[in-house]
């Protein structure tokens, strides 16, 4: 990329890294490696359409150069990516596709997905480039396994947060309540991700540019359901990273929250605060993929969110709506513009060092 | 500035190629027809190397729901990121907004070899 570039942190709260199934293999035990070895099983994809971007899903030019799937390969995206753009650091929230906890049914080949996903995971990439982070997988459909899967790898020191799909399931439901308790005890914020199918009940719409501009919805469903049953107040160091649905809906939902709180809060008297405090203290979103504005609208949004903490980087590397971090967001101010890029994030997550190294390998 | 940068037959029709206009990223489109263009190598939008996208045709605009027209197959060169698609063969402007375009430069020949050129 021959542009020039300001330097500056980035901490990428976004990163997908890829595997393939038969590079699961030596992490699964049998009967699983079996099942998909004699059947060439491979979960079903839901998606009715495809993505129209140049080369669907993936940047056309993060095609690994050997041919495999982009995000594949970790040499490449140090070059590609970390390398080039000079991240400090990043944040990988790749997955089975779609994630072990959307599967329906077959829980316990979930599980098994899941622990390998995150044992190939970290020996893969987090144990290879400093800079790099990683999510637990779970399969959260069978909490007392996806508790038993973060008391195993959660206490890893780059292991920051939680990954949940943003999928058919509320995720604030009591149900799933021992997972908050499991990763607040190791110190793991809750990222959420959307996955397939991502509309309520999994439903979609006719066409995929109307799926990809309703994605607020969907997170706001989430964030609703972790506010109003009282998740932050029964664990109050947990945090929210809703990733992948930008930011600039989060105004006007944080106003509709507290307005619907004050005239309706009978039905939820385990809720002590306003949602919108809530969502200062407790949830941050990520930039990608980017509602195109200028300084003075982005400038807005902010003073309507009454906070500059809440919102985060990401790039979304290697898929075909990745944002630049050089070309993404109007010049906003250096204090702000540090907030976004980096520190926003490093607040977050408190597992991420105040000052991380360079690559070891 | 004037510079060869390649020989036509090294630029089959409907391919692009990247290449260099002095210090200045280019790519170097050939038409299904035939004809070159060359445009800076760099997406107006978030700035991706437009020589690492396709070249491909587009749906027409249509009035009817549920209608599709594919047409100017190879004389739509797509942004690798957003996919963001510009026509070759009018000035590089953005189908979605033509008053963006991509920077042109001249392209002329002397024999085999393809001159690209700043415009005067």
């Amino acid at each position: 990329m021959a542009e020039s570039k300001k330097k500056r942190p980035i901490i990428d709260m976004d990163i997908h890294e890829r595997v393939t199934y038969d590079e699961l293999l030596p992490y699964l035990d049998n009967p699983w490696q079996r099942y998909i070895k004699d059947t060439n099983w491979v979960q079903e994809k839901h998606l009715p359409y495809p993505i129209l971007g140049a080369a669907g899903l993936d940047r056309a030019d993060a095609k690994v150069p050997d041919g495999r799937p982009a995000g594949n390969d970790l040499s490449f995206m140090q070059q590609q990516l970390l390398d080039d753009v000079g991240h400090e650091a990043g944040i990988l929230t790749g997955a089975g596709d779609p994630s072990p906890s959307s599967m329906n049914g077959w829980y316990e080949m979930a599980v098994a997905l899941a622990t390998a996903y995150n044992d190939w995971q970290i020996e893969n990439w987090l144990e290879k480039d400093d800079r790099l982070y990683g999510s637990v997988h779970i399969a959260a459909q069978d909490p007392a396994s996806a508790v038993r899967e973060i008391e195993r790898v959660g206490s890893h020191p780059k292991m920051v947060q939680v990954l949940l799909p943003i999928d058919d399931r509320p995720w604030g439901d009591p149900y799933y309540h021992p997972i908050f308790e499991a990763a607040e005890r190791h110190n793991l914020m809750i990222g959420m991700h959307h996955q397939e199918p991502p509309n309520y009940y999994g439903k979609f719409p006719r066409y995929f540019v109307e799926w990809h501009s309703v994605m607020p919805n969907t997170h706001m469903i989430q964030i609703s359901s972790m506010i109003f049953n009282g998740v932050f107040e029964k664990y109050p160091n947990l945090k929210l990273a809703m990733i992948e649905a930008g930011f600039t809906y989060i105004p006007a939902f944080m106003k509709k929250m507290d307005q619907q709180y004050k005239v309706l809060r009978h039905e939820v008297p385990w809720v002590k605060r306003m949602p919108s405090d809530t969502v200062k203290d407790h949830v941050r979103v990520t930039t990608q993929p980017v509602d195109e504005l200028t300084k003075d609208e982005f400038l807005k949004f902010i003073e309507l969110m009454d906070s500059d903490e809440i919102v985060c980087f990401s790039t979304d590397y290697p898929h075909w709506d990745y944002d630049s971090p050089f070309r993404a967001l109007p010049p906003l101010g250096e204090e702000l513009e540090q907030k976004i890029f980096a520190e926003n994030a490093r607040n977050l997550y408190p597992k991420l060092p105040t000052k991380v190294g360079k690559v070891t390998q | 500035m004037k510079e060869v940068v390649c020989k036509k037959e090294e630029l089959s029709p409907g391919n692009i190629m990247s290449t260099n206009l002095g210090p200045i990223p280019i790519v170097l489109c050939r038409t299904p027809d035939g004809e070159f263009y060359a445009f800076t190598d760099k997406c107006v939008h978030q700035g991706a190397a437009m020589s690492e996208g396709v070249v491909c045709g587009a749906p027409a605009p249509t009035d009817t729901p549920g209608e599709y027209h594919y047409v100017k197959e190879g004389e739509i060169l797509r942004c690798p990121w957003h996919g963001i698609e510009y026509d070759i063969k009018n000035e590089g402007r953005m189908l979605v907004d033509p008053n963006r375009k991509l920077g042109n430069f001249n392209v002329s020949f002397e024999g085999d070899d393809v001159i690209v050129s700043t415009r005067k």
